[in-house]
């Protein structure tokens, strides 16, 4: 008897709390399941502008995979990850543990550093298009008033990736700060007076209690800047226009599905794109699950 | 009790936000056709916000006479492809405005989508052939159906800027120009010694402005009649493409690739450019730049190999075929061709009409300068060549044709592999 009861009351709990998350549920299932699935069955069809939709099955892949274009705006997307995320992770790193220590000042700090997070991507690259400008750029007019040889930052097709790539670092730098900043705050400080008392400098505890105690955030932020790495898309595309030098060496492989989706209208081919790109993000966070075992500290 | 009141809150909010959720993808399903008082409404689709002003005008002479139709405008920026991505969806969704413009480079996609209403009705009682261009019907015209009804049209000229020239002391450019004099001013310009900063001419990687005009008017070709080919290897296309590179090459422009990050209108606007060309849509925002008031002036394009070079491309209006107010939509469509619109359109000063009686009221409307320049010759223009993936074979041929223009290969190299992948690309 009392059993059911609990059992009635347990079950009244569900259906409170299934109506306290259906609200988002359903958005989630409006706004991403199903179009997932829709991109997804696109991807085996031939879609026109107006979505109607002729089934060619894996055409689409056989194309995909054959290009030559796929694979080239992989390799760059590649090579944007394996720069931006390295270089990303050490300087927001650097940054939370500076701003974690006792400078004057600190919060203003914190909010500048914040700041390029909560700017729109499109109002940042316009402004660092014209710190990159050739002709009229501030970055060229100091490298003048200083006497050094200018560059053509954005089309020079070997150096705008690394333009784009300083903009990407610029940009995330400050979220991911924040991140490692609350990581930082959160380790007892009980540590490290236990490792002061044995004699360990600030450098020491660093390497030796920060940098273990914060495994868990910083696989956190390794996992969200690879995966937003892989579809860097607004500052390549609000920077580099198609007569630009550098296009091809600047195209990732999002820039690609958004040309072929919205520019050419084969919204199928795009869609396989996509499923590519998805694919392979998967993949790497599988992997990095499995990796994180061996050394993210979860105590 | 307590427990209730828990529940009774989480059903209260998740119907509430699932009804906001709901009201957002409503859409306009059950579009109003009509208004409180009975009147016909109809919806019409544009992306240019400068157009708006003439339009409201025409709208409104219409609706004078009559009485039983309310028109309201709706303004998607071309920006970014929004006018189409929204207008695409809104076509799948069934509610795409009544009337909506529309472009030759989506013609005919738009129209194998089944989403253009035939209007041959419409074109039989405004006699289009007697009263348009004919490059203009032809492009609105897909098996033998009209479309859309030509909208205005755009040709160009070469616009410059005096305060240079009177710096310099080198006369004007005039309506009789040649190539070549383009060329000896641009050195002339040169030599006399401008500002830092300052260009004689500026040759950026354009096809519709720059190289379409010249490879016509040079014997040259782009794409084929029955569009299977395309003309890139053909010596006289090289022609017209390859005058642009010299001037580059010579340093009477800006490079290609500094003229990627900062375009000729920036540099005309902001007088660092002595000339440069800019097609028939440019001229409000010339006009309206108050540096350039009274400094600049415009002529022909000028001649190449002895021919008068133009391209001409324009807007039609288009009825969607999911309208349900068929009869009203091509009625105002059919209105919006005639003399007493286009006239209302070519006043305004915003774009040249593209009713033949009418194309005089373009350069009518500011007569400081000399707009006549775009439409002296615009009967002899020839007409942007469009295919049906046009969109990505104008992409292609700027990415390679920019390696030429920047020196790093000669154009006919770039040409050969060039006209491989385009090719390809229409055989798709």
């Amino acid at each position: 008897m009392a059993g059911t009861r609990r059992l009635n009351r347990k079950k009244k709990d569900w259906i409170a709390a299934y109506l306290f998350i259906a609200p988002l549920t359903i958005g989630i299932f409006v706004f991403y399941i199903y179009p997932f699935i829709q991109n997804l069955w696109f991807s085996f069809n031939d879609v026109n502008k107006f979505n109607i939709a002729t089934f060619v099955g894996l055409e689409n892949y056989k194309e995909l995979l054959q290009s030559k274009e796929l694979w080239h705006t992989f390799g760059n997307t590649l090579k944007y990850v394996l720069v931006t995320v390295p270089v990303g992770l050490v300087l927001s790193l650097l940054i939370a543990a500076l701003l974690n220590t006792k400078i004057k000042g600190k919060s203003i700090y914190r909010t500048l550093y914040f700041l390029p997070s909560v700017t729109m991507a499109a109002a940042v690259s316009m402004v660092w298009k014209w710190i990159y400008n050739d002709q009229v750029g501030i970055l060229n007019g100091l490298l003048k008033m200083l006497g050094l040889p200018t560059q053509a930052w954005l089309t020079d097709p070997k150096l705008a990736p690394y333009s784009i790539m300083i903009v990407g670092i610029w940009m995330t730098a400050g979220y991911n700060m924040i991140i490692l900043l609350a990581g930082i705050q959160g380790i007892s400080r009980t540590y490290y007076e236990a490792a002061a008392i044995d004699g360990a400098g600030p450098v020491k505890q660093f390497f030796r209690i920060t940098i273990p105690m914060l495994t868990p955030t910083i696989f956190f932020v390794l996992i969200t800047s690879i995966i937003s790495g892989f579809q860097v898309f607004d500052t390549i595309y609000m920077m580099v226009g198609k007569t630009n030098l550098a296009y091809e060496s600047t195209q990732s492989v999002v820039m690609l599905f958004y040309r072929n989706a919205f520019d050419y209208g084969h919204k199928g081919y795009a869609a396989a794109i996509s499923v590519f790109l998805f694919a392979v993000i998967m993949i790497i966070t599988v992997i990095q699950m499995i990796g994180q075992k061996k050394w993210v500290n979860y105590d | 009790m307590k427990k209730n009141l828990k529940k009774l809150t989480a059903l209260g909010l998740a119907t509430v936000m699932c009804a906001a959720l709901l009201a957002g993808c409503k859409g306009n399903d059950g579009q109003e056709t009509e208004t409180a008082d009975g009147k016909t409404q109809l919806t019409i689709g544009i992306w240019d916000e400068k157009q708006r002003p003439a339009l409201e005008t025409m709208i409104e002479t219409y609706t004078e006479t009559h009485d039983n139709v309310e028109i309201s405008i709706q303004t998607t920026p071309y920006k970014g492809g929004e006018y189409w991505t929204k207008l695409e969806a809104a076509a799948t969704g069934g509610t795409a405005p009544d009337i909506f413009w529309i472009n030759v480079l989506h013609a005919e996609d738009y129209y194998e989508g089944g989403i253009l209403k035939d209007l041959s009705g419409a074109a039989e009682e405004l006699d289009l052939d007697a009263n348009f261009p004919e490059a203009l019907i032809s492009a609105y015209n897909m098996d033998g159906k009209q479309i859309a009804i030509p909208k205005d049209f755009d040709t160009n000229a070469l616009w410059y800027n005096k305060e240079i020239f009177d710096k310099a002391g080198v006369d004007y450019p005039t309506d009789d120009w040649t190539y070549e004099d383009i060329v000896n001013t641009a050195r002339e310009l040169k030599e006399a010694g401008m500002d830092d900063g300052v260009w004689p001419f500026a040759c950026p990687v354009d096809f519709q402005t720059w190289y379409y005009p010249t490879v016509y008017a040079a014997g040259g070709w782009i794409l084929n009649e029955d569009k299977t080919e395309t003309g890139y290897e053909d010596p006289k296309t090289q022609e017209g493409i390859q005058c642009w590179i010299d001037m580059v090459d010579e340093g009477l422009s800006p490079t290609a690739a500094s003229l990627s990050e900062t375009t000729v209108d920036t540099l005309f606007g902001g007088g660092q450019l002595a000339m440069v060309l800019a097609g028939s849509y440019m001229t409000p925002e010339y006009m309206s730049n108050d540096a350039l008031d009274g400094k600049i002036d415009l002529v022909e394009f000028p001649e190449f190999n002895g021919v008068e070079p133009n391209i001409i491309n324009g807007l039609g209006y288009a009825v969607y075929e999911g309208t349900k107010n068929e009869e009203a939509a091509i009625e105002f469509a059919t209105w919006l061709g005639s003399s007493e619109a286009m006239k209302i359109q070519g006043e305004s000063g915003t774009v040249i009409s593209a009713r033949n009686d009418t194309q005089h009221y373009f350069a009518e409307s500011i007569t400081e300068v000399n707009l006549a320049a775009y439409t002296n010759h615009a009967d002899v223009a020839n007409p942007l060549p469009v295919c049906k993936g046009a969109a990505e074979l104008y992409d292609l041929e700027a990415n390679k044709l920019k390696v030429a223009y920047a020196g790093e290969q000669s154009l006919a190299d770039i040409c050969k592999e060039l006209k491989i992948e385009a090719d390809a690309l229409l055989a798709k």
